[in-house]
């Protein structure tokens, strides 16, 4: 008998080596893709028109300029793939010289803007303004194109 | 006696304890599940934006410059209620987005007995004050309606 209990009580552990990478890998990828995210997408309410005749956004490159949203239909700056740019004369030229590097580094990008439902239009225009400006100082065959980014209504309605 | 000690020295494991790691990595783990936020439900209105003299284009002496239909936005509020349509000609003037489409549908030329052809140049003309939410709805009804060269004009300063 005293021989059974010369080791102690049985002990009966679960192997936890796969967990660990599993949540490793889980955490490194929330890791990444929050950063990404965050640089690409500002919280904000979106336009919703519908029914929408928009269509799914396709995988080509793209930058994305955010039109950062204050009160009352303000808006506070723009963000163009993590860079802030002042309103005015001065941060719109800024956006005009960074639209340009980034279409003289990939003549084929699209560029995506965000801006709030409530965000009024004068601030909107100079930005529709100055891709098109930039589109064409930088020597690009055709015309710019932009992606004018909205919610469906499916999606939004669960928040 | 040697192969004995050898035993002992097998059995003697070291082993590091995993479970403040693992218990931090699940907090970590869970941060990242609540705290990211997909772009989820977002679409794209593809717009091709016009080309100013950036590069050379043919101009067609014959050509026929055609008035493009001004389509005025106006908000008052930025609910949909707030929305104000006022369309630039004798045309009758629609109350709602969905009079809008109606009378744009209607009016395309191939698909009832309408004047406009679907590359007929339509504007859409902002003011200063007028919500973004309530362009794209506008130009959203614009392309439901079948057009095809849909633009956005500067805004206008505002009327006193």
């Amino acid at each position: 008998m005293s021989q059974v209990h010369r080791r102690g009580p049985a002990q009966i552990e679960a192997n936890l080596t796969p967990m660990i990478d599993m949540t490793f890998l889980l955490v490194v990828f929330f890791v990444l893709v929050s950063t990404i995210s965050e640089v690409e997408s500002v919280e904000m309410e979106l336009p919703e028109p519908s029914p929408t005749a928009s269509a799914p956004p396709t995988d080509d490159p793209r930058a994305v300029i955010n039109v950062i949203p204050g009160d009352e239909g303000e808006a506070l700056n723009y963000r163009l793939n993590g860079f802030d740019f002042q309103l005015g004369p001065q941060g719109i030229d800024g956006l005009r010289s960074r639209i340009i590097e980034l279409y003289s580094a990939n003549p084929e990008l699209l560029i995506n803007l965000r801006a709030d439902r409530r965000t009024e239009q004068k601030y909107i225009a100079p930005v529709l303004r100055t891709v098109t400006e930039a589109a064409s100082s930088s020597g690009r065959e055709s015309a710019a194109r932009i992606n004018l980014v909205v919610i469906t209504e499916r999606d939004s309605s669960n928040e | 006696m040697s192969s004995r000690r050898d035993r002992a020295i097998a059995k003697r494991r070291i082993g590091v304890n995993l479970t403040p790691m693992i218990d931090v990595v699940f907090q970590l783990l869970i941060y990242f599940l609540l705290a990211t936020n997909f772009a989820l439900g977002e679409q794209v209105f593809r717009l091709d934006l016009p080309d100013r003299g950036g590069s050379q284009q043919t101009v067609d002496p014959f050509e026929v410059v055609e008035e493009p239909l001004r389509i005025l936005v106006e908000s008052s509020s930025s609910d949909e209620n707030g929305l104000r349509i006022r369309i630039d000609g004798p045309y009758p003037q629609p109350e709602s987005l969905e009079q809008l489409e109606r009378f744009l549908t209607e009016n395309r030329a191939e698909a009832g007995i309408g004047y406009f052809l679907e590359d007929h140049p339509v504007d859409i003309v902002p003011n200063e004050s007028t919500h973004w939410g309530h362009v794209v709805d506008v130009f959203n009804a614009t392309v439901r309606a079948g057009y095809l060269k849909v633009r956005f004009s500067e805004p206008e300063p505002m009327t006193p």
